[in-house]
């Protein structure tokens, strides 16, 4: 009797090791969760959400990602953090943040948070949690990847595929030397919006233009939501400015932008994070007037170009997917994120944050816009302007109807024009 | 000169912005915290009409101001009615609604900036060295105009009368056989039709986008208390008090400061005269 009894336990826990080890191999073949904090009311919100699909479908299509000896298809959990909303508070970031991660079971975060001011928040809270994350979208802060670089064992899984500001006003410096040349330009007024990263970039090329010798002619920082640019734009009427830089990622832009046609300012619009001129549908909702504006979109793939074999692949499909063309920035990087993620996990053989970091840090993949490596000390993708050296940025004019990469040179499509009432 | 012109550009605008809100408190002492959002919604009707269902521009501004008039009074008709008199549940009903309209906009779609209405007038002139383009002079005409169909409304019609009889002393309006709730709902409807008028105005400035629907309420409060809540003169004196004030800033301070000028306003308002410039609300209060 106490025998029967013995092996109908033995039995029992037998069925117990077997089903717990069926439930952890069931659990092991689940979907590689990734968590998109994004504010997805708005371009750098929704155009990313829409390259992170692409690219999951893509990769579920193909049957997944190789986690050691299985196949784990990819599952996408989006929360919309609303910080590019006026007035939305960091802490609703961090919240979509910490729920992503406890309630979604995210294994990674991919996308946000979009503003600089709730990224820089939520470094720690990555940190305590050990989860890898991939910027893809908005934040420009150089601060950002200069954190990872001070106190590289707390924020070690912060990485950043996108361009961040110090590339921007490089980039846009490169493109005023050549107007300088060309035109004989010299007096550059600055518009900003009332946001970290804006105002800091803002300040940055305040101090390069004046290190450069340019005539710096002003310098305005608009809140969030200003509705009326006028004596502003009058300013830089006034003091015969030839460009006025514009870090703006607000809607109001489009008044800005129609404002400075309507009064047929003598000075190119170049904007940076100019989010309303960077949509295909700029053109329409300006009625044209948004012609000769510049802007830059960050990372190629944004906008046509042949910058790599993958690029107009990427731009194809994306446009057949969406039934619109890659919009802004956050389009191309947030696609390729997942692509740089799938091959860190697959030679990781593993999904344990250590090594993806690790492997992560050994990048080295030709994408969508340029080849992609990473800093293995700050984590920022590494900048070129040839492709075949390392990620590459795109600025834009709006000529003819038409979004025209003119920079850089490798992959310009075209040269910057001049509004016919800048003609002399 | 360019301070005088923007100035007053600005100043009308608030006044556009502000008028709906004024009327409809003046009259049913409810603050309509769904200004804002109706601002908003009058834009996308208009949008819709002219690029859903391909009607002319004009007609498309029409059926716009009408329909915003209709959701105006049913949103008296079947939510606001039931907690009138009852003023923090005013604001949060009203409040409610503003958040279901705006949020609702944005589930629906609405969102990014390419929701543009076409300039009635295009182009810009040169006034005394200053450019400035058609579409601001007709706010600032269209701003003048209305002010003035308002004023005509509320002294010679018999609807008109009515509302500023309930403006000015409800029991007694009630004893001479208006119907208070009825002129609540008209106030609504009008009101609402205001908001639209200044929609369609302002918007073919810039784009459509959901999130001005919060700084619209801000900034029609703001005018409406430094005016005197419920007095249309004091919103209107008020507005140019802030509209200049904020170009000033901006052109002397920096434009970073200029949304810190309405709220100042509020603050020192409420310091120095919490019944506004035109207000009778607290002046028992104030005189004791």
């Amino acid at each position: 009797m106490v025998r029967k009894r013995s092996i109908a336990t033995l039995m029992v826990l037998g069925l117990a090791v077997l089903s717990l080890l069926l439930v952890s191999s069931a659990r092991a073949a689940g979907p590689i969760v990734l968590g998109c904090p994004l504010s997805t009311a708005f371009l750098y919100g929704w155009d990313a959400e829409r390259g992170f699909t692409l690219a999951v479908e893509e990769i579920n299509a193909a049957g997944g990602v190789m986690v050691g000896s299985e196949k784990r298809l990819l599952k996408m959990e989006v929360i919309d953090t609303r910080d590019l909303e006026p007035g939305v508070p960091v802490s609703e970031a961090l919240l979509a943040v910490e729920k992503l991660i406890l309630d979604k079971k995210a294994d990674f975060i991919l996308g946000g948070p979009v503003r600089s001011e709730a990224a820089l928040a939520a470094m720690p809270l990555l940190s305590k949690y050990k989860k890898v994350s991939i910027l893809t979208t908005g934040v420009l802060t150089p601060k950002y990847h200069a954190m990872v670089g001070e106190q590289y064992d707390k924020f070690k899984y912060c990485f950043r595929i996108h361009g961040e500001a110090t590339n921007l006003v490089g980039e846009i410096f490169a493109n005023f030397t050549q107007l300088k040349e060309k035109y004989g330009f010299n007096n550059l007024f600055i518009m900003a919006q009332d946001v970290s990263h804006a105002r800091g970039a803002a300040e940055i090329v305040k101090k390069v233009a004046t290190d450069k010798g340019w005539n710096v002619t002003g310098l305005e920082i608009y809140p969030t939501g200003a509705t009326d640019f006028s004596l502003g734009l009058l300013k830089a009427k006034d003091s015969k400015s030839e460009i006025i830089n514009i870090w703006m990622d607000m809607p109001e832009s489009a008044i800005l932008l129609k404002q400075w046609y309507d009064m047929k300012v003598p000075a190119l619009p170049f904007g940076s994070t100019l989010a309303a001129a960077e949509q295909p549908g700029f053109w329409k909702a300006t009625e044209g007037k948004g012609e000769y504006t510049l802007c830059n979109v960050v990372n190629a793939g944004n906008a046509p170009s042949n910058a790599t074999a993958w690029t107009m692949k990427f731009y194809n499909a994306y446009t057949k997917r969406w039934n619109v063309e890659p919009e802004g920035l956050g389009t191309s990087s947030s696609y390729m994120a997942v692509y740089v993620l799938k091959d860190a996990i697959e030679r990781a053989k593993s999904l344990d944050a250590d090594k993806v970091v690790a492997e992560l840090e050994k990048t080295d993949l030709m994408g969508v816009y340029g080849r992609l490596r990473f800093d293995p000390k700050t984590h920022q993708v590494i900048p070129a302007t040839d492709p075949k050296e390392g990620a590459v940025g795109s600025i834009l004019q709006w000529q003819a109807g038409k979004r025209v990469v003119v920079y850089p040179k490798s992959i310009a499509m075209g040269e910057i024009q001049l509004p016919p009432w800048m003609k002399k | 000169m360019d301070i005088l012109i923007y100035g007053t550009i600005n100043s009308v605008t608030l006044a556009l912005y502000a008028l709906g809100f004024a009327l409809v408190y003046g009259v049913s002492r409810l603050p309509n915290f769904a200004h804002g959002a109706i601002y908003v919604l009058s834009g996308f009707i208009a949008w819709s009409a002219l690029n859903i269902f391909g009607l002319n521009y004009p007609l498309s501004v029409v059926l716009a101001m009408i329909i915003t008039a209709l959701i105006g009074s049913a949103i008296y008709q079947f939510f606001l009615i039931r907690v009138r008199g009852m003023e923090i549940s005013e604001i949060i009903a009203s409040y409610a609604i503003a958040l279901a309209i705006l949020e609702g906009l944005r589930w629906k779609g609405f969102k990014g900036m390419t929701y543009t209405l076409p300039a009635f007038i295009d182009g810009s002139i040169t006034i005394a060295g200053v450019s400035v383009d058609y579409q601001r002079l007709l706010v600032v005409g269209a701003g003048a105009a209305l002010v003035g169909f308002l004023w005509f409304f509320t002294h010679h019609t018999r609807i008109g009368l009515a509302l500023r009889g309930m403006a000015q002393d409800e029991r007694a309006a009630l004893m001479l056989g208006i119907d208070s709730d009825l002129m609540a709902l008209v106030a609504m409807g009008l009101g609402s039709m205001l908001a639209a008028s200044a929609a369609l105005l302002l918007l073919p400035l810039g784009n459509i986008v959901v999130e001005s629907g919060y700084n619209v309420l801000i900034l029609a409060i703001a005018v409406c208390i430094v005016g005197g809540i419920g007095s249309w003169a004091g919103a209107v004196m008020a507005a140019f008090l802030i509209g200049f004030a904020q170009i000033l800033t901006v052109a002397y301070l920096g434009a970073h400061y200029q949304m810190v000028v309405a709220l100042l306003a509020i603050i020192l308002t409420l310091i120095l005269k919490p019944s506004g410039l035109f207000g009778q609300q607290k002046e028992l209060e104030e005189r004791v």
